[in-house]
């Protein structure tokens, strides 16, 4: 695959600190409170992220490294899908360029996970079958109102960011123990992970492949 | 209306023969159909008959129905009570003002007498219809204007959907009129409910019975009424069958996005082919149908089966209320003026469009609304929690509300401002609960007017029409895009709508069309604002900037543009603007062309870049300048047109000529081009058929030549590429050179202009003055400036801008003779301008005496001084405060006094300080001074007079007598020491007591010597060897002669001193030991014997010492004869001893130089030693 020449390491440290960077908040949740004028601590109250939006860490983490790598890069898809929503409703995009910083970073992210599942794989795997989940949603302005639309707008890009740490905090345990490896079902793993549970099964463990660094 | 309803079978019996009303004789009084039929039965009753809105009044304690009229004016007559009435009055208690009042109104605001239920004591009255003013539109609602905000509208509960036709919402305009009613505040939403019956079947309360006297008046005026009511009815018969047009079929339909209450209504019984101008009036009730809050009219022209539309906006959102609708018309035809009366109020519709929430719910409304800045928005929310515990908040700011009921409340917000693009945030919580809602409205700034509209074609294709746009209105969340602009032209009826927001491109057709007539729209969501132009075609032409620029060179001087414009039609002429620009000046020309233009510029400077620029516009009607277009062109060289600037210098030095020459580069409008070298030409007017070139580069100044003393005529020219300069000539006579030394110098003055300088003129005929200077002491090789003048000038003024201050210039004026030689008239000296000396004297003191001093500084330069030194200056400190004659006193700021002398004379250079005291301190300072002020200040110099003579030998004589009076006495008392000291006494040894000693053993009376007596530290020894000793006893012989005999050394230790190694006393006999004596040392090699630490040992008490020294010395003696026994002098070598006493040194003793000295002491006899 071109441009992922990067040994594991690297590729795995950039990742790492591509989620730190915008699992935090002032990189785009705070710039689009200040922007709708929400920047008050009833609406902050208000902001919370949607449960079962975005996947738990526990689901996160109960994941194989594949489905792991195809659920971020799914759910960053959709992000993307609602990060351009967020700036349609712009009359001028400039007004929030953090929104097209975060696209480019989000792109950023799903290319080196693109190098990273070709690391792990090899070029000729397909990536295994992969869960699917209701995905982050951004209902449209017109159903609700603006105003619910700009709460629901801040829940989106809160659970957006929660999810980043939360895929942040995988890779690290990645880089912590290059040899852990996930064994459950994706699919189940994502279903059982709003339940904060984690299940393993043993026996099913995905077999190695392509030139892992371990 | 109960009445109305009550009496409707009994019309007919009131009808007048023309139809249903009767009117006064003049035509003002319309009686309506509308009779209290009650009234008609029973005479006693009063008559109440109006043609408009009218009222049905109760009874009142103070009069009785009266008739009444919308018009009326005066009296209408007496009441039945024989009460006069007059219109006014009436019409003024039946039809009391209505205020224009806000939305809401004061928590005291009492209901209105028409929102009461009609009851006995109560009054009913119906608001009359009139024009509808601007002012009642804004109060409460107002009629709908058409949105894209608005969708479709929503049928209200108890309309029918079918029922919607295509939408057709007409405007109001001038033919609707509305009026509130004080009922249609907030305040009267609150008051309590009360029924309000609209349908038919209510009954009015009629008076009681009338009194007695006036039956029979009542009797005959009612039997006039009714006769002349039936002679109209009759007339009217026909028109009879069209007076039911009451509304029917009113449906209601809302749209939340604008808060449109929109009705739909058809009326019937209109003739066939028939249109109708009518009036219909609307009601607008909230809450309840008594709280009419809005009554309009709505004027149009109807036709028969056709569906009616009306739109009503309302300021508080349709949500947080029900409302209610009803109708009535009337015919307002001229062509039926019989037929304005109002018809029968439709039913009441009530609108309804949200349901109450339940007692967990809060709402907020309304959604997504957009206002203008500076208009009013309210805001209200439903919910069935108990409103106490609700708190609303507008961005983070707590605001209080209005309760509209147990379940609505409503916040208004006046003269809202924009926020921000993306809204503003208004929400509510309900408190110790996460239920919370909200809403965003917009605040959109007010769309500004286009300014500096205006359109132009380049090219009679497209007309390019431009616009200062204002603030852009947009918003966020597509709530309102940016103003459009829309072109539209009137005499083509073309609109465009344009793409961008400050332009827009026109396409002209082919038509031929001379007149635009532009209208250019601005719009957003809530208004739209027009400018409009018109102008003929051909006088907005706006060229093109003209294209291929071309020069052509017609000489040195001369050159011709040309140019091009693009084609504009041929019947249009354009106006060029030409200019010109090089060499310091703008030529600016006007050219008229039509396609091409051309301009010769004359009069140029060879050798010269110039910019030119044209520009062209539409000739007969100006409109604007097209670009510029520039073009740079460089015009040719030519030969310079003029003579060099030279000068010179001639300096006479060994029979020789030194002349230099200097010349000034040609300026650029005299060189006519890059000068590439100069030619001087020497020609000896002596020898005229000699003559020499010397071509010089053209980046040299000057030259350097070395003629003998014969007269030379020297010829300078410049040359360029083309050609060569006229020659600059300069002759040099033999005598050059001889009067400069004898001419004096003359100091000159400056201004802030320069140096201005005359002269007297030169005798005989002159060509001309030239005037040189230089700065001084740069005579050959200064920067030699001039200036020459003509022959009539004895004066100029030298100015320059080299001149600097502090620098000293010599001017020579010289006059030019017909020959071409130069004279030296003068020579001037001055400075531009002056400044103070930059450094003072360096004095030298002589001749000092005790007296007086001199003082000199023959080295001090003053010409290299910064200004003409005037004199100097003499410092001295004053001693005791005083200064000496002829100096002043000058007191300093720090009190101190110094005395000051000027020497007004620059030249003298040496001043004597006198009348000094001898021997005395005087701290002196020179300084010099230009007529600008003194040196700088440098430190004084200290000079002290000498003594007198005599005291100076009085001081060195006195000491030395002195001095010589002592020694002598001194040593006057101290002789006998000082013999001692300086030249003791040698002992003789035939005095000592030694021998006396030895003689004693033969002469008993001999004085026998105690040892105590002698020194304690110094121990006489007389030691031999045993070997010696006992061969001195055995042989006798002389010690001197025998071999063994060698000094003997006596080791002893001092009890004080360390044991150093080396530390020892040796004694050594070497007085008369011949041997030893001859040595020349003192024990060199003394090697001691092997037992020496053990007699040291031995030798180290005092007693055993002296014992020792007893036992051999007395043995010695003993065995010696008394004639060979000679006296013994013990040599003594001293060593500083150190060490402790008790430690022995281990290694033999070196003995040290025998340098400390030497003690001869003599060998105390036998007798001396102390007896065991």
């Amino acid at each position: 695959m071109r441009g992922c020449s990067g040994p594991y390491q690297q590729l795995l440290s950039q990742l790492q600190r591509q989620a730190n960077l915008t699992e935090d908040t002032s990189s785009l949740l705070e710039p689009y409170i200040q922007h709708q004028d929400l920047n008050t601590p009833i609406l902050r109250g208000s902001c919370t992220e949607h449960p079962g939006a975005f996947p738990s860490k526990d689901a996160l983490r109960g994941l194989s490294k594949q489905s792991f790598l195809w659920t971020v890069n799914t759910t960053l898809g959709r992000v993307l899908k609602g990060l351009v929503t967020l700036q349609k409703q712009l009359l001028k995009p400039q007004d929030l360029e953090e929104l097209e910083t975060a696209k480019r970073n989000i792109q950023g992210i799903r290319n080196n996970i693109h190098c990273m599942s070709w690391l792990l794989n090899g070029s000729s795997e397909t990536v295994e079958p992969m869960p699917t989940g209701p995905g982050p949603w951004l209902p449209l302005t017109s159903a609700l109102g603006v105003f619910q639309a700009k709460l629901e707008g801040c829940r989106f890009l809160r659970g957006y960011h929660r999810f980043m740490g939360s895929v942040g905090w995988v890779f690290r345990e990645w880089g912590e123990s290059p040899s852990r490896s996930r064994r459950h079902s994706p699919r189940r793993a994502l279903h059982k992970g709003v339940l904060k549970t984690r299940i393993f099964r043993r026996g099913k463990r995905p077999v190695p492949r392509g030139h892992l660094p371990w | 209306m109960r009445i109305l309803e009550t009496c409707s079978h009994t019309f007919l019996l009131l009808r007048t023969p023309e139809g249903s009303e009767i009117t006064s004789l003049d035509g003002e009084l319309v009686f309506s159909r509308k009779i209290f039929c009650r009234g008609a039965q029973n005479l006693g009753l009063g008559l109440g008959i109006t043609s408009g809105p009218w009222r049905t009044l109760g009874p009142r304690p103070h009069q009785s129905p009266v008739l009444s009229g919308r018009r009326g004016a005066g009296s209408l007559g007496r009441g039945v009570f024989g009460f006069p009435l007059s219109f006014s009055s009436l019409s003024h208690f039946l039809f009391p003002p209505v205020p224009s009042r806000p939305l809401s109104p004061g928590p005291g605001d009492a209901p209105p007498a028409g929102s009461r239920p009609p009851s006995p004591g109560t009054r009913r009255r119906r608001i009359p219809a009139g024009p509808r003013s601007a002012k009642s539109e804004a109060q409460d609602g107002k009629l709908q204007k058409s949105s894209p905000l608005c969708p479709p509208p929503r049928l209200s509960r108890n309309s029918r959907p079918s029922a919607l036709a295509p939408q057709l919402i007409h405007s109001p305009g001038a033919g609707v009129s509305q009026r509130v009613r004080p009922a249609s505040t907030l305040a009267s939403a609150r008051a309590p409910p009360a029924p309000l019956r609209t349908r038919p079947g209510s009954r009015s309360p009629l008076p009681a019975g009338i009194p007695g006297p006036m039956a029979l008046f009542a009797i005959f005026q009612k039997t006039f009424l009714l006769a002349l009511l039936s002679w109209r009815t009759y007339q009217s018969e026909v028109l009879a069958e069209y007076l039911s047009l009451t509304p029917e079929s009113l449906k209601v339909f809302t749209n939340s996005a604008c808060q449109c209450l929109q009705l739909q209504w058809n009326v019937h019984g209109l003739p066939y082919h028939q249109e109708l101008k009518m009036v219909f009036q609307m009601e607008i009730s909230r809450i309840r149908p008594s709280n009419v809050i809005w009554v309009g009219n709505y004027s149009t022209t109807v036709k028969r089966d056709q569906v009616l539309h009306w739109s009503w906006e309302s300021e508080l959102p349709l949500e947080c209320a029900t409302h209610f609708v009803r109708i009535q018309s009337m015919v307002d035809d001229a062509k039926f003026p019989k037929l304005s009366i109002w018809s029968n109020w439709s039913s009441w519709e009530e609108v309804h469009v949200q349901d109450y929430p339940g007692p967990s719910t809060l709402l907020v409304f309304p959604k997504n609304k957009l206002v203008e800045e500076g208009s009013s928005i309210t805001i209200c929310y439903i919910s069935g929690i108990n409103h106490n515990n609700i708190t609303c908040y507008l961005h983070n700011e707590l605001i209080h509300g209005e309760q509209l009921d147990p379940k609505a409340s409503a916040f208004k917000l006046n003269n809202v401002s924009f926020f921000k693009r993306s809204g503003t945030n208004f929400f509510c919580k309900v408190n110790q609960t996460d239920i919370q809602n909200g809403t965003t409205f917009f605040v959109s700034k007010v769309l500004e007017e286009p300014k500096n509209f205006s359109c132009e074609t380049q090219d009679f294709e497209t007309l390019k029409c431009t616009w200062y746009p204002g603030v852009d209105t947009g918003l966020d969340w597509n709530i309102q895009h940016s103003q459009s602009y829309t072109l539209f032209e009137s005499f083509s009826g073309k609109k465009q709508s344009c793409k961008h927001k400050d332009s827009c491109d026109w396409k002209i057709t082919q038509d031929s069309q001379e007149m635009y007539n532009f209208t250019l729209t601005a719009a957003n969501n809530l208004r739209k604002r027009s400018v409009n132009i018109i102008f003929n075609l051909s006088h907005r032409v706006h060229p093109m900037a003209p294209h291929s620029v071309h020069f052509e060179n017609r000489g040195a001087t001369t050159v011709l543009m040309s140019w091009k414009v693009h084609v504009l039609g041929n019947y249009l002429t354009l106006q060029c603007q030409v200019e010109l620009e090089g060499n310091g000046k703008v030529i600016q020309h006007r050219v008229d062309m039509k396609v091409n233009g051309e301009h010769l510029f004359g009069e140029l400077v060879p050798d010269t870049q110039y910019v030119a620029r044209v520009r062209c516009a539409n000739a007969k009607h100006f409109w604007k300048w097209s670009e510029w277009t520039v073009e740079n062109f460089t015009t040719p060289e030519a030969a310079p047109s003029e003579a060099p600037d030279v000068w010179r210098i001639v300096k006479s030095e060994k029979g020789s000529h030194i002349v230099s020459l200097f010349w000034k580069p040609l300026s650029k409008i005299h060189a006519n081009g890059k000068i590439l070298f100069y030619n001087v030409v020497v020609e000896n007017l002596d020898k005229p058929s000699t003559s020499e070139l010397y071509p010089i580069p053209a980046s040299t100044r000057d030259a350097n030549l070395t003629l003998d003393l014969c007269s030379y005529q020297i010829h300078i020219t410049a040359n360029n590429s083309v050609g060569t300069s006229p020659a600059s000539v300069i002759v040099i006579s033999g005598d050059s050179g001889k009067k400069t030394e004898e001419i004096e110098e003359e100091k000159i003055n400056s201004t802030e202009d320069g140096f201005f300088m005359s002269w007297k003129p030169l005798s005989g005929d002159v060509v001309g003055y030239v005037v040189d200077w230089c700065e001084h002491r740069q005579d050959l090789f200064c920067n030699l400036q001039w200036k020459k003048l003509g022959p009539n000038t004895t004066s100029t003024l030298i100015s320059s801008d080299t001149f600097r201050p502090g620098v000293r210039y010599n001017f020579r004026i010289h006059g030019i003779s017909m020959k071409n030689i130069a004279y030296l008239l003068e020579n001037k000296t001055g400075y531009f301008q002056e400044l103070a000396p930059l450094d003072s004297p360096q004095v030298n003191i002589t001749n000092l005496t005790s007296r007086s001093f001199a003082m000199t500084w023959k080295d001090y330069a003053t010409e290299s001084q910064p200004g003409f030194i005037q004199g100097y200056r003499v410092y001295l400190k004053a001693r005791n405060r005083q200064c000496h004659p002829g100096f002043e006193k000058e007191v300093l700021s720090d009190d101190l006094i110094r005395c000051k002398f000027d020497i007004d004379d620059p030249r003298k250079k040496t001043f004597i300080m006198e009348n000094l005291q001898p021997e005395s301190s005087y701290e002196f300072f020179v300084t010099s001074y230009t007529g600008v002020g003194e040196g700088p200040n440098g430190t004084f110099t200290e000079v002290t007079t000498s003594d007198e003579p005599y005291h100076k030998l009085i001081r060195i004589i006195l000491p030395m007598i002195l001095f010589v009076s002592i020694i002598i006495v001194a040593c006057y008392w101290k002789s006998e020491w000082v013999k001692e000291k300086c030249y003791p006494d040698i002992p003789d040894p035939y005095k000592s007591s030694i021998l006396s000693l030895i003689k004693s053993k033969e002469n008993p009376h001999l004085t026998i010597m105690n040892v105590k007596d002698c020194i304690p530290d110094a121990i006489e020894v007389i030691n031999k060897p045993e070997g010696t000793k006992t061969q001195l006893l055995e042989s006798r012989k002389p010690v001197r002669e025998s071999p063994l005999i060698e000094p003997v050394y006596l080791y002893l230790q001092d009890e004080k001193k360390s044991s150093h190694p080396g530390s020892f006393i040796c004694f050594e006999n070497l007085t008369y030991n011949q041997s030893a004596s001859d040595s020349g040392s003192c024990g060199h090699v003394p090697v001691p014997p092997e037992d020496s630490p053990r007699q040291l040992g031995l030798l180290t008490s005092p007693d055993n010492l002296l014992k020792t020294l007893e036992k051999n010395y007395m043995n010695s003696l003993g065995e010696i004869p008394a004639e060979e026994t000679s006296l013994n002098y013990v040599s003594q070598l001293a060593s500083p001893m150190t060490g402790d006493k008790d430690s022995l040194p281990t290694n033999p003793p070196v003995p040290a130089h025998c340098s400390e000295y030497k003690m001869q002491m003599a060998v105390p006899p036998m007798p001396c030693l102390p007896s065991p």
